[in-house]
């Protein structure tokens, strides 16, 4: 990662708020289980703190009761700390991480992850930029 | 209705071990687990990419209807379960063999479907205790199936899609 692009993403997350939220992950399933492949167990979840990051709403709230909602708001992710997570937890990349993550815990809303994109500077991601929606199970 | 659960349940598990039994190699990694390549999408994480037919070379079932017969001694339920599978073929070959990968995904499917007996045990899965996995018993009763219907393959983008129906049938309790 260039340095200096990550210093200038982390400052600017920092001065616009620099939050942190939970990244809301199942634990591995277990293999053969019949169980989890008919929904009858469900796995346990742990949450991954990281920050900083800023948190804006992108659409209004009267769009999420849309049959196809699309994401209704936006998570700015320092990079850094992306990194420091795939690490520590032992996922392979960030991508692997976020694929497995199934929502963001943000101020205790749970929201589902509809969309990653990462911004980089010079081959290098400095920020990434992930779409939420509501959870479905929370609408009502 | 418990019944419900346990055909739902059954068939899954029959078509699993079957579709495994013939093609090994058709498998799909879900949370870290590499598991047979037959998925129900009702018992995944919804964003999980398994709405329909997102994953490729996975048979995606989904239960669409129920139908209940009241008029015999016992309710007869027919449940409505669709499977939907699609392929790009292998990047290999620039995805020119997706209409080969198709048929083959259409007989490994027609063949667990069709293998005699076309019926099973019915499953009672309970859950485990922490930690553990699944108790599975074998109840007495059987589920049953009818033939399988294949609707026409679809193109979208360079992809190869296509959808079955078949009805599965169980007597309620």
């Amino acid at each position: 990662m260039s340095a200096a692009q990550a210093r200038v993403a982390d400052a600017m997350l920092r001065s616009l708020g620099g939050r942190t939220v939970l990244l809301h992950i199942p634990a591995p399933a277990v293999a053969g289980d019949l169980g989890e492949q008919v929904g009858l167990a469900t796995p346990l979840f742990q949450d991954l703190s990281i920050g900083p990051a800023v948190f804006r709403k992108i659409r209004p709230w009267v769009a999420i009761h849309a049959k196809e909602r699309a994401a209704d708001s936006e998570l700015l992710l320092s990079a850094t700390a992306v990194t420091q997570v795939v690490g520590s937890s032992g996922y392979r990349s960030a991508d692997v991480l976020f694929a497995n993550a199934s929502a963001v815990v943000v101020d205790g809303a749970m929201l589902e992850i509809m969309s990653v994109a990462s911004v980089e500077a010079f081959g290098s991601v400095y920020l990434y930029r992930l779409g939420l929606r509501a959870a479905a199970a929370d609408l009502t | 209705m418990l019944s419900v659960q346990l055909a739902k349940d059954t068939f899954y598990a029959t078509l699993r071990d079957r579709v495994a039994a013939g093609n090994a190699a058709r498998t799909v990694v879900l949370r870290g687990v590499v598991r047979p390549g037959v998925v129900v999408t009702e018992n995944e994480f919804p964003g999980a990419a398994v709405d329909g037919i997102s994953p490729s070379d996975v048979f995606c079932l989904r239960w669409t209807s129920l139908v209940a017969d009241t008029q015999g001694a016992m309710p007869l339920l027919t449940l409505g379960c669709e499977i939907r599978y699609a392929t790009d073929g292998t990047s290999g070959t620039s995805g020119l063999d997706r209409g080969r990968m198709l048929a083959a995904m259409d007989a490994e499917l027609i063949a667990a479907v069709s293998m005699v007996p076309q019926r099973a045990g019915s499953l009672l899965v309970t859950e485990a205790a922490a930690g553990g996995t699944s108790t599975i018993v074998t109840t007495g009763t059987n589920v049953f199936w009818g033939d399988i219907s294949l609707k026409p393959a679809t193109m979208k983008n360079e992809r190869m899609e296509r959808t079955a129906e078949i009805e599965v049938f169980c007597y309620g309790q």
